[in-house]
């Protein structure tokens, strides 16, 4: 008998086509996580040791094949000195735009990563996975794509007027959160991660016209530099992405992550002939928080049905906090060949 | 519609704030009445939600635009409350308790006020009872409440309650809706309406107080 692959195997092998045991259960999770140990999302976001412990409590009990340093998208903000508020049970924010009129950009320094309380625990929490999963599950870091840490520091509404009013003020604070970005994402790759994912929600918001203009090249940029540190790269553009399809088959992601708004189908056929492997698409509320067993079986087997051999399989965007443990359950059993 | 409403028109699908500002002006000084470029400004609004609906335009499109409509709006306003026009209906809006997300519940606003509606806007991590108080000294005719997270949507709910024990919950329509809500879900905790984006929620108030 053979012996069973681990995740690592499962999903290495899978990028390539070759041949698996599994399609890869790749489900993002945070509440749902902390969640499982039975902690605030404060300590999730605050101690690195809970998140890691929660992780692979996740990926055990529900098969998960990635343990991933995600917690919350203000561990740069905060190493730039954005006031953020980390309540006790929900997504940590910033109470005041660090950005608050353009003429601040200057102000902005790219900081050592290791010098930032928040981003030095995102480190560690790889350097502890590293230990713990001993090379049978990829480890991904995470850091926040340019138009996303532009929004985190500017606000969304402020950001997505300043793409159409003051395009060079966007340029040069774009360059800077890039160098933040490679400083980061570099910091993780050495303390251990196998794939970096770059979260870039609030480009789902722009257009093709905007995102060629804005982001393209920035997603190009940092993904040639972290194949160049020895990575790979999860893209993950939750929300509609379908009109800019075209141009994300063109940015050299390893793995994106494809919402559950968009035909699945259209973007396995988008990335058709790239490198670029599409992993998605459930609806994380419909099909696997409120879903019946049956229901996520159907949903499951929906996917499998348009997957190339390179597909790989989760919710769209992150699995609710109050889903239930045998929709996870079900969900992983589904994925096996 | 003459030459300059319909450049006012066209400008504010543009986003052209400054062009329409001063063309509203040029229309009143023209002889236009106040409904006549208020028309030409919604109008305008009106096509480029469907766009948005589309994904001909985003949402940076659609923010200029409504800037624009906004600059125009300014220029009438007095007129508009000379001549004593009325919208078509008043709306509550804002983002549910503990959630701070305020692009989407934005972009709805927008559409609504695009469709002819005076829009009350709470903000974010509106309380129920702040939705109460705001329905009371409104008499809206609509409360639209927006939610990005589960964690939060699960707050509408509450602010039905709210209104039930309040005895307002017949004298108003309630619509929902952010990513993570549903149909399904509206049904379940008892809102009218379920809106899928930010046009079709101008679309279905428009339907839900029967304009």
């Amino acid at each position: 008998m053979n012996k069973p692959m681990t995740s690592y195997e499962r999903v290495m092998n899978r990028l390539e086509g070759k041949p698996v045991d599994k399609i890869p259960n790749m489900n993002l999770v945070m509440a749902f996580a902390a969640k499982q140990v039975d902690i605030s999302y404060k300590t999730f976001c605050t101690d690195y040791k809970r998140l890691v412990e929660s992780k692979l409590v996740s990926a055990e009990v529900f098969g998960i094949d990635t343990v991933s340093a995600i917690s919350d998208p203000m561990r740069e903000a905060a190493g730039f000195g954005a006031k953020v508020i980390l309540p006790d049970n929900d997504v940590p924010y910033c109470e005041e735009n660090l950005i608050a009129d353009l003429s601040m950009i200057k102000q902005l320094k790219v900081i050592d990563p290791l010098s930032s309380e928040r981003m030095l625990d995102r480190v560690r929490a790889i350097e502890l996975f590293k230990s713990q999963v001993k090379g049978k599950i990829p480890i991904i870091g995470w850091v926040e794509g340019v138009l996303a840490e532009a929004a985190d520091l500017r606000g969304v509404s402020e950001l997505m007027m300043d793409l159409m009013l003051e395009p060079n003020a966007m340029i040069e604070l774009f360059e800077i959160l890039y160098e933040q970005q490679k400083a980061f994402a570099k910091v993780q790759v050495d303390a251990g991660a196998d794939f970096i994912g770059i979260g870039n929600a609030v480009a789902s918001l722009i257009g093709p016209e905007l995102y060629g203009q804005f982001c393209l090249e920035y997603e190009q940029r940092i993904i040639k530099d972290i194949h160049a540190m020895g990575a790979k790269v999860k893209l993950h553009i939750c929300g509609n992405t379908e009109p800019i399809l075209g141009l994300l088959a063109r940015t050299d992601a390893d793995i994106f992550d494809v919402d559950h708004v968009v035909d699945f189908s259209k973007a396995i056929q988008a990335f058709h002939g790239t490198k670029t492997v599409a992993n998605g698409n459930l609806d994380p509320v419909s099909e696997i928080m409120s879903a019946t067993e049956g229901e996520v079986v159907e949903a499951v087997k929906k996917r499998i049905l348009v997957a190339d051999e390179r597909t790989m399989i989760s919710g769209g965007c992150e699995i609710p906090r109050s889903t239930p443990k045998e929709n996870m359950v079900r969900m992983n059993q589904e994925l096996y060949l | 519609m003459n030459e300059t409403l319909t450049s006012i028109n066209e400008l504010m699908q543009k986003g052209n704030m400054a062009e329409v500002v001063r063309l509203s002006q040029v229309a009143i000084d023209e002889g236009s009445t106040s409904t006549d470029i208020l028309n030409a400004l919604l109008s305008g609004m009106s096509v480029v939600g469907v766009k948005f609906k589309n994904n001909e335009v985003f949402v940076p499109e659609v923010l200029m635009a409504a800037r624009a409509m906004n600059g125009g709006l300014d220029v009438i306003k007095p007129l508009l409350e000379a001549e004593g026009v009325e919208s078509i209906g008043k709306v509550v809006i804002g983002t549910v308790q503990g959630d701070l997300h305020d692009i989407g519940k934005n972009l709805v606003s927008m559409m609504m006020v695009g469709a002819g509606f005076e829009v009350i806007d709470l903000g974010v991590n509106v309380t129920p009872e702040k939705y109460v108080n705001a329905l009371i000294e409104s008499k809206a005719q609509l409360i639209c409440m927006y939610a990005l997270l589960t964690t939060t949507m699960v707050n509408m709910k509450k602010v039905i309650e709210a209104l039930e024990e309040s005895g307002l919950r017949d004298t108003v329509k309630v619509m929902i809706g952010g990513a993570p809500v549903t149909e399904k879900f509206a049904i379940e905790i008892g809102a009218d309406k379920y809106a899928k984006d930010a046009s079709s929620a101008a679309d279905e108030a428009r339907k839900l107080i029967a304009v």
